[in-house]
């Protein structure tokens, strides 16, 4: 049973008890406060956040011209290549190569000569689907440019000039991580293959065909291609590890016929 | 305060921030490459591959942002191992299938067929490695030297 009367030291712990009571009381309510606060801010920082991805996702989806319609080169085949060799010939052979891959340049040099005389006797029409996707490995887009370059002459001077002109790109084909061969170079060895330099100076300076190289870089990829050089042959993808099992594989397949 | 959790959390946080900030940055210049790295692994249905080659430069930089500046940390977390786990699978799964495919991941592109399969294991222990110190940052989001410390204080 209590005193009514209390003392001085359970009064003062009664009360020393309620301010501390009132303390974490107003503490929990700060506590509350706080978390509330915490998660706007937590919300607007992520609409934020959100906003900037959407945004800038649309600005990069912007940059990406893939697939803008463009015109081929007149003389193309399929839309998308440069023909060597005549349509009647029972082997098609399509090959997938960038400008600025040296693999491309060992398979040409592995394979330049005898694949010539098919051609000349018929008994193939290769189809080169050129890329750029190489390009970040010059300074110059050389890829792009030479590419283009193809697709100009092809288009100005036709189909044995444009062989011609892309077996000397292949020739004089520059390291990967240089700036390439300038655009005055390639006007001067599409001249040495046949072509005039009035018909061509324009189209390779101004990129004419940049577009259409663009799209068949991105039809290359939509076709599964992912690495150059690649060679099909009716369709077919040759399953080679070295150049010169690449080569010789097609090689056989023009002979079988 | 976990002051050692606080300075490992800072360390992660540098580490992944600037990984993700520098992958993005290296695959920000060429949005159809991506496309084109995206397409290459062969798992998304060709619908979504462009949207997601032009939105995942963006997503890294945001993340590593985040990251870098322990901005959200444990919500920056959580996206950084969606996404590891998601490069993770996509690179077992190329690997597996037998295709060679450079790794999309840092904006390279393809290259001779042989050496895209040598690389798949240290790229996948590579993101092993950031899921981790990920994880860690979503267990102890509290890390030294935030912005989440100046806007969203613990104690008043």
């Amino acid at each position: 049973m209590m005193a009514s009367k209390r003392s001085t030291s359970t009064r003062r712990a009664d009360s020393q008890a309620a301010s501390a009571r009132a303390a974490a009381i107003r503490k929990e309510q700060e506590r509350k406060e706080r978390r509330r606060r915490n998660l706007v801010v937590t919300g607007v920082s992520l609409v934020v956040l959100v906003l900037i991805v959407v945004i800038a996702t649309v600005v990069q989806s912007s940059r990406d011209t893939t697939g803008a319609t463009a015109s081929a080169p007149s003389g193309a085949v399929g839309r998308y290549a440069v023909p060597a060799g005549p349509p009647s010939a029972p082997v098609k052979v399509t090959v997938y190569e960038d400008f600025i891959c040296p693999f491309c340049g060992q398979f040409e040099a592995a394979s330049r000569t005898a694949l010539q005389k098919d051609i000349e006797q018929g008994k193939v029409q290769f189809q080169y689907h050129v890329l750029n996707f190489l390009d970040r490995s010059s300074s110059t887009h050389y890829s792009t440019r030479a590419a283009n370059a193809l697709a100009v002459v092809l288009d100005k001077s036709g189909p044995a000039v444009a062989k011609q002109f892309h077996d000397l790109l292949f020739e004089n084909q520059p390291q990967e991580n240089s700036a390439g061969l300038s655009n005055d170079q390639l006007v001067a060895l599409a001249v040495q293959a046949g072509a005039k330099k009035a018909d061509v100076q324009k189209g390779i300076d101004d990129l004419e065909f940049q577009q259409w190289v663009k799209n068949v870089t991105d039809q290359a990829s939509r076709a599964g291609v992912n690495s150059t050089p690649t060679v099909r042959i009716n369709g077919k993808t040759v399953d080679a590890v070295t150049t010169a099992d690449l080569v010789t594989k097609v090689e056989q397949a023009i002979a079988a016929g | 305060m976990h002051w050692r959790g606080d300075v490992l959390g800072f360390v992660a946080r540098l580490v992944v921030g600037g990984v993700w900030v520098v992958a993005g940055l290296l695959k920000l210049p060429d949005p159809a490459q991506n496309v084109r790295a995206v397409r290459a692994y062969q798992i998304l249905p060709e619908a979504v591959v462009p949207l997601l080659g032009h939105a995942l430069p963006i997503i890294e930089i945001v993340v590593g942002g985040c990251l870098l500046l322990g901005v959200l940390t444990r919500v920056a977390g959580i996206v950084s191992m969606v996404l590891l786990s998601a490069f993770i699978i996509g690179i077992s799964s190329a690997w597996a299938r037998g295709l060679s495919i450079d790794c999309g991941c840092f904006g390279g592109g393809a290259g001779p067929a042989a050496n895209a399969q040598a690389a798949y294991p240290w790229d996948i222990a590579r993101d092993a490695g950031l899921l981790l110190l990920s994880a860690w940052l979503v267990w102890r989001p509290h890390t030294l030297w935030s912005v989440d410390a100046k806007l969203m204080p613990l104690e008043a």
